[in-house]
C-alpha cells in the first residue's frame, strides 16, 4: 500500500491504476458491515434497490408491501453502539397509506437518472408512478395492461425521458414523461417481459428479457428488434480485436478464436460452408426459412418476431449490461448465468456455478466498477463471480431468505442486498475497529465534569 | 500433473498422467478395481470424455452405447469454462454430438458421434426386422441431417428442406423417425425438435431414480455425509447405471461436493 502511494506519487502509477487497484483490494475484503446498518421499515421482502446515479448518496429500495423507502447511505440519522454503528434510517417511505401510493406490491423503483427531484415506481397494481421526491407526491401516473415487472430509464439519455416497462403482457411499453403519454410499444416477445434494461452505449438501444427465454435488442428508432440471442450462437470466449470474418457473412457465424487458447482453426471454413445449408438460421435480421407466404404480410422490420431463437431454456430473470456496452450478463430461471458479446451476438460460453437461481421473480444483477465482477442473487446467498472465467471469487451468506437484489456502489465500495426477509444488508470492506473509534463522534464522556 | 498427487491418496496408487489414454484397453477388464477417487480429476475434456466413455457401466438389458453427461464432466476438469469451450470446439469438428435430455434442469448428454451412429443402425436394424414402413428416411437422415445440423434441436421446416435433399419427404417419414426415437417434438413450441438418443428411455428413468436414492441415503444419515471409497461399495437398488456414475453426476451438478481428508474424500450433501 505504501509503496503504492510511493509511486503515484512519482508517477511510475498512473491515477487511474493506483485507484483501480486499491477499489479492488477493497472489493475483495468486503463483508457484512459491522458499522453500518440500514433499518428498513418495509414489512414484506424487498424488490428492488437503486443507489442514485448522480450523487451516490441516496439509496431508494422498493418492497412487496407496496412501500418505497429512500436513505441516506452516506449521512447516519444516529449512532449506536457507542458510536461504533451507524444506523440509517429511512428520510421517507410511500406507501398504502398515501392518497396515491401503491396497492399491490412495487415490483421496480428506479431513480430518474438526471437528478434525485424524481423516482419512478412500478407495481403489481398495473401503475408506473412518477413520484417528486421532495413534496413525495405522484406527478404522474401511467396504466399499463399488466403487473408490471420492471420499468427503466436510460442513464445516456440526452434526447428522450422515456420509461421502459416490462408487463407480464407481451408488448413493451416506452412511456414519456414529458408528455406524459405513451411513445411507442415493441413487440416481439411471445411471453411476459420480466426484465428490461437500456443499454450503455447508446441511448436508444434497449434490451429485454422475456419469459419466452428470449433477448431482445431494441433500438427505439425503428420498429422491431435487431438482435435476437440464441444460447446455441456461441464463440470461444472473447472476439479478437480485428474481425477475422468478411462482411458478406457478417452475421452471428462464431468467430472461434479464443485470447490465448490453442484451438483448431479449421471449424470456421467448415462452419461458412455448413452455415449455407442453413443460412437462414444465422442471420439476425431478416432471419426467414422458406415461409412463402408469410413473407409477404409482414413488414420487414417485423420480421424478428418469427425469429424464436432462446437465450435460455426458461425465464429470463436478470440482465446486466457492463460498463463499456460491450458484454451483457443474463441470468435465467434454467439456474444458468450467461456472458453475451453484444456486438456479435454470441453466447461467449463462460461458466458461472451457479447451482440454482429463483426462477419466479426478476432479479437484480450488479457489477463492480470496471465490471470485473458480477454479484449475483443465488437463493439465499449473494455469489461474486469473476466475469471473465466464471470462477466464484465470493459468496456472501447473511440473509435468512432468498436474496431479490442487489446494488454495487461504486464510489464506497460497498454492496447493498435486499431480500424476502425484510432486511436491507450492507457489505463493506473490513475496517479496523481501532480506525472508528477516531472518527465516530466523541461519546467517549468521563463520569466527573470539567 | 498436479492433480493426480491429490488423488493418489490413501490407496497409494501412483498413476501417471501420461499413461491414462494408453491405459484405456486395459482399464475396460480391471474398470471396477480403479476408484473414483484416484481418477476423479482430469486436465483436458478429450481425455475425461475417452475414460468416463470406457468407464461406462454395462447395462444387460438395453443397448445402448456410452454417454457421458455434461456434469460429469464438470466434475472432472477443473475449470468449467474450459470444458464448455473445447466441448463446443468438438462438436463443431463433429467428434461428438450434444443431445439435450429432458430429465430436468439443463442435463445434456455427450456422445461421440461414431457411438451415436451406431445406435442407429440398430435402430435401422430393428425396423428392417419388422418390416415398417420405408426405411430410406434413416438414410437421408443420417446424410443430410447429422451431418449438417450439429445443434441439439431442429426446426420443421428445416428438417423438411434437409430431408428433401435426399428424396420426397412424407409426414409418415417424420412420425418414423419419431418412432424410432431419433427425434423428439419439443413440448415448449410444436415446431421444434429434439435429437434424441435411441433406446435411451429405460435408462434416463434409471438416472433420475437414481439420483434421487443417492441424495436420499446420504440425506438419512446423521450428518449427510459419507466417505467416497464406502459410498462407490454400495449398489444401487434401482437404476442400471453404477455408483461411479451418478457420483460424478451429482458432483458436477453441485448437490453434492467433496472436501478433502486426512482419511480421503469425503462426500456431503450441499446446501445452497
Amino acid at each position: 500500500m505504501w509503496k503504492e502511494i510511493g509511486d503515484r506519487e512519482r508517477g511510475i502509477l498512473r491515477p487511474k491504476s493506483f485507484t483501480t487497484r486499491i477499489k479492488s483490494n477493497r472489493i475483495r475484503t468486503l463483508q457484512i458491515s459491522n458499522h453500518k446498518d440500514i433499518v428498513s421499515p418495509h414489512r414484506a421482502s424487498i424488490n428492488s434497490l437503486q443507489v442514485d446515479l448522480t450523487e451516490g448518496r441516496y439509496l431508494l429500495s422498493g418492497a412487496a408491501d407496496a412501500s418505497a423507502a429512500v436513505y441516506d447511505v452516506q449521512r447516519a440519522t444516529e449512532y449506536e453502539g457507542g458510536g461504533l454503528i451507524a444506523k440509517h434510517k429511512c428520510l421517507f417511505v410511500v406507501d398504502k397509506q398515501h392518497e396515491h401510493g401503491h396497492k399491490y406490491a412495487i415490483s421496480s423503483a428506479i431513480w430518474y437518472p438526471v437528478d434525485t427531484g424524481l423516482f419512478i415506481t412500478g407495481s403489481h397494481d398495473h401503475h408506473i408512478n412518477v413520484w417528486d421526491t421532495n413534496t413525495t407526491q405522484v406527478v404522474m401516473n401511467f396504466k399499463m395492461p399488466g403487473k408490471v415487472y420492471r420499468t427503466a430509464m436510460s442513464s445516456l439519455a440526452t434526447s428522450h425521458m422515456l420509461i421502459a416497462a416490462g408487463t407480464e403482457d407481451v408488448q413493451v411499453r416506452l412511456c414519456d414523461i414529458a408528455s406524459g403519454a405513451f411513445s411507442h410499444t415493441l413487440s416481439g416477445h411471445r411471453d411476459g417481459v420480466m426484465t428490461v434494461e437500456w443499454s450503455t452505449s447508446s441511448e436508444w438501444v434497449l434490451v429485454t428479457g422475456g419469459c419466452d427465454g428470449a433477448i431482445r435488442f431494441w433500438d427505439i428508432r425503428r420498429a422491431g428488434c435487431f438482435l435476437v440471442l440464441d444460447q446455441s450462437h456461441s464463440q470461444l470466449g472473447r472476439r479478437p480485436t480485428i474481425p477475422e470474418h468478411s462482411a458478406t457473412n457478417k452475421a452471428l457465424t462464431s468467430k472461434s478464436l479464443s485470447s490465448g487458447q490453442n484451438l483448431n482453426a479449421k471449424p470456421r471454413a467448415q462452419q461458412r460452408k455448413l452455415a449455407n445449408g442453413n443460412g437462414t438460421k444465422q442471420s439476425p435480421v431478416g432471419k426467414m426459412p422458406a415461409k412463402g407466404s408469410l413473407r409477404q404480410r409482414l413488414h420487414p422490420g417485423m420480421l424478428s418476431s418469427l425469429d424464436r431463437a432462446t437465450a435460455h431454456y426458461g425465464a429470463v430473470t436478470g440482465l446486466k449490461a457492463t460498463e463499456d456496452g460491450m458484454y451483457l450478463l443474463s441470468a435465467g430461471s434454467d439456474s444458468r448465468l450467461r456472458l453475451w458479446d453484444v456486438a456479435s451476438g454470441c453466447n461467449t460460453l463462460v461458466n458461472f456455478e451457479t447451482v440454482r437461481l429463483q426462477g419466479s421473480k426478476p432479479i437484480q444483477l450488479a457489477t463492480s466498477q470496471d465490471s470485473a465482477l458480477v454479484f449475483v442473487p443465488c437463493m439465499t446467498a449473494v455469489k461474486a463471480f469473476d466475469v471473465w472465467s466464471g470462477n466464484t471469487s465470493q459468496t456472501f451468506r447473511g440473509h435468512y431468505e432468498y436474496v431479490n437484489s442487489c446494488w454495487f456502489s461504486s464510489q464506497e465500495q460497498e454492496l447493498y442486498t435486499g431480500g424476502n426477509d425484510k432486511q436491507i444488508l450492507v457489505w463493506s470492506p473490513s475496517r479496523l475497529i481501532a480506525d472508528e473509534v477516531d472518527e465516530g463522534p466523541a461519546q467517549d464522556r468521563d463520569n466527573w465534569s470539567d | 500433473m498436479d492433480k493426480t498427487s491429490e488423488e493418489a491418496s490413501s490407496k497409494g496408487k501412483k498413476r501417471q498422467r501420461e499413461q491414462q489414454p494408453t491405459e484405456t484397453q486395459t482399464n475396460q477388464l480391471h474398470h471396477q478395481i480403479l476408484s473414483l477417487e484416484d481418477n476423479l480429476s482430469f486436465t483436458d475434456t478429450l481425455v475425461a470424455l475417452r475414460m468416463m466413455r470406457a468407464q461406462f457401466p454395462r447395462i444387460d438389458k438395453v443397448s445402448i452405447q456410452p454417454f457421458v453427461l455434461r456434469s460429469q464432466l464438470y466434475s472432472s476438469v477443473k475449470d468449467r469454462t474450459q470444458v464448455d469451450r473445447e466441448l463446443e470446439s468438438l462438436r463443431r469438428e463433429k467428434v461428438v454430438r450434444i443431445f439435450k435430455l429432458n430429465t430436468g434442469q439443463d442435463d445434456h448428454a455427450i456422445m461421440f458421434l461414431d457411438d451415436y451412429l451406431n445406435q442407429m443402425e440398430n435402430v435401422v436394424k430393428r425396423f428392417e426386422e419388422k418390416k415398417e414402413g420405408d426405411l430410406d428416411v434413416f438414410k437421408w437422415f443420417r446424410t443430410h441431417v447429422i451431418n449438417s445440423k450439429l445443434e441439439p434441436s431442429i426446426e420443421h421446416q428445416e428438417l423438411y428442406t434437409l430431408l428433401s435433399l435426399g428424396g420426397m419427404v412424407k409426414d409418415g417419414h417424420i412420425s418414423l423417425l419419431i418412432n424410432g426415437g431419433l427425434l423428439t417434438r419439443q413440448l415448449i413450441d410444436p415446431n421444434m425438435y429434439w435429437f434424441a438418443i435411441p433406446n435411451i428411455g429405460s435408462v434416463l428413468k434409471g438416472l433420475s431414480q437414481g439420483r434421487k436414492e443417492v441424495l436420499s441415503s446420504l440425506n438419512r444419515r446423521r450428518y449427510k455425509e459419507m466417505m467416497l471409497a464406502s459410498m462407490e461399495k454400495k449398489r444401487l437398488r434401482f437404476s442400471p447405471l453404477d455408483m461411479r456414475f451418478h457420483l460424478r453426476d451429482l458432483i458436477g451438478s453441485g448437490h453434492l461436493k467433496t472436501v478433502q481428508t486426512s482419511t480421503g474424500l469425503l462426500v456431503r450433501v450441499s446446501k445452497d
